[in-house]
């Protein structure tokens, strides 16, 4: 069969999105090693982070013309308008982590602060962005669904953190927090960029179950 | 024929019939099965059409469009080895019914064919006026008030009213259509058939002709063959796809080309094959 002109497009956006998959998880990866073990430079996360802005941009040019030139429909109207949608995702991925770096940076030395909260919540975000990478290749339209669980799991805890931080049980916990309350700073708003990772990984199924389905995931 | 009679004369055809259909279908068809001789042309079509929409055909050469909407108004009949099986409603009245005089349908549902065909040797006046004087109507002013509200409707006054006295045929082709046009609306028809109405004009005229079938969707029900999907999706409110002399999908025409629930409807309106 001849391949069609909007063929050879689909095929263009495709690789511009797993190249943005792969750049993201580099960034997320670096950021959180550099938590984890004070390696990794803010430059470079930088660097990453504006390429996959640039691609995002790439990814909506190239929609567009598809669109203007080629008048797709069905699976193909619904890939490309959620490759724009999960390019910005991608871009996120890429933006949380190199505000990760800028946190790390800005604290100055955090080493000897408690990881054990956000190396936890950053395994499930990690395991989600793979997973939502993984959907992407495969179509898997049951992806979101499971998305969704885990990140009921990030969401959970995320508060049990956010309700320790405000509501020390006891005095020896307020004093710890006023000695260096920059561990507790960290902590959190790494947190939070986690937190924002694993909901996009979410979007990001949602945008699977939409190409394959033509409807809006149930949980949405 | 006064003007009074040809204003009743709209819903003269024989049979006592409810004129709004119940559910607010204007055609309804129901287990139409065609043949040209021994060949079946379609299988078992079933689909309705509500007032006031516009419905395209859409699918490869040889599926059965054409067939398809000259059965609709009994068009079928002018071709001798043609046979038919099932019904036609419009408004709740099957058009095959033997009592049904066959000149009313065709007066009630108009139709405009791809290559547009003004009378060559008739003026634009007398072309819009052919189809009234034809059924009896005499009065000069009243064939000269329809003859201008068709040209307005098929927004073509504006451009002609200075000569109306030229030939038909001295039109562009886009003006033509909007003349073949104008000459079924003067019939006064509640369902309009096209078929591929704009495939033999420039995209500019193509363009004008979409605005105006919009334009009628108000007071007509408007069926449409067409070739062009991107006319389709831009045009109609419903898309039927037929492929073999079966429809394979109806629906409405967002949900046709946003999510096909047939793959053999996603495979012909993705261009992976026709």
């Amino acid at each position: 069969m001849l391949t069609r002109l909007l063929d050879l497009g689909l095929n263009r956006i495709s690789n511009i999105i797993m190249d943005m998959a792969n750049l993201s998880v580099r960034s997320v990866d670096t950021a959180i090693d550099s938590y984890e073990k004070g390696t990794g430079s803010e430059q470079q996360i930088f660097e990453w982070s504006e390429q996959l802005r640039v691609l995002q941009d790439e990814v909506a040019e190239l929609a567009m013309e598809l669109i203007a030139r080629y008048q797709p429909v069905a699976t193909d109207l619904r890939f490309i308008r959620s490759c724009m949608e999960i390019s910005y995702g991608f871009s996120r991925f890429g933006r949380y982590a190199y505000d990760i770096m800028d946190i790390i940076g800005t604290m100055g030395s955090i080493s000897h602060c408690d990881k054990s909260s956000v190396l936890e919540m950053a395994s499930t975000a990690r395991e989600m962005i793979h997973m939502s990478i993984k959907a992407l290749q495969t179509q898997d339209k049951n992806a979101a669904e499971k998305l969704y669980v885990m990140d009921d799991t990030v969401d959970a805890l995320y508060r049990k953190y956010l309700r320790e931080i405000i509501t020390p049980t006891n005095k020896k916990e307020m004093k710890e927090m006023a000695k260096d309350p920059r561990c507790y700073l960290s902590t959190l708003l790494i947190l939070r960029y986690l937190e924002r990772i694993a909901d996009h990984a979410c979007y990001i199924g949602d945008s699977v179950h939409y190409i394959a389905t033509g409807t809006s995931s149930p949980r949405r | 024929m006064t003007s009074e009679e040809y204003a009743n004369s709209s819903v003269d055809y024989r049979l006592s019939r409810d004129s709004s259909s119940q559910l607010g279908y204007k055609v309804s068809v129901k287990s139409l099965n065609s043949w040209f001789g021994a060949k079946q042309a379609l299988k078992d079509i079933n689909f309705s059409v509500k007032e006031n929409t516009i419905t395209s055909l859409i699918g490869p050469s040889g599926c059965g469009k054409t067939t398809l909407i000259r059965c609709l108004n009994r068009m079928n009949e002018m071709t001798t080895s043609a046979t038919v099986k099932g019904s036609v409603y419009l408004d709740d009245v099957d058009i095959y019914d033997t009592r049904v005089d066959p000149v009313t349908i065709k007066r009630r549902i108009g139709m405009v064919f791809q290559k547009p065909n003004p009378f060559p040797t008739m003026s634009i006046y007398d072309n819009v006026a052919a189809g009234l004087k034809l059924n009896g109507v005499k009065d000069k002013k009243l064939i000269g008030e329809i003859v201008e509200d068709s040209l307005k409707s098929a927004v073509l006054w504006d451009e002609v009213k200075d000569e109306l006295g030229k030939p038909g045929s001295s039109l562009s082709g886009g003006q033509q259509q909007r003349l073949c046009i104008a000459r079924a609306l003067a019939m006064q028809p509640e369902v309009l058939l096209m078929d591929e109405p704009t495939s033999a004009l420039d995209p500019i005229a193509s363009s004008k002709i979409e605005g105006l079938i919009n334009d009628l969707k108000k007071d007509l029900t408007i069926i449409i063959i067409t070739h062009n999907m991107q006319q389709a999706a831009r045009v109609s409110d419903y898309t039927a796809f037929m492929y073999l002399g079966e429809m394979i999908e109806y629906g409405p025409t967002k949900q046709i080309f946003e999510n096909p629930t047939k793959e053999l409807t996603e495979r012909y309106i993705s261009g992976k094959f026709g």
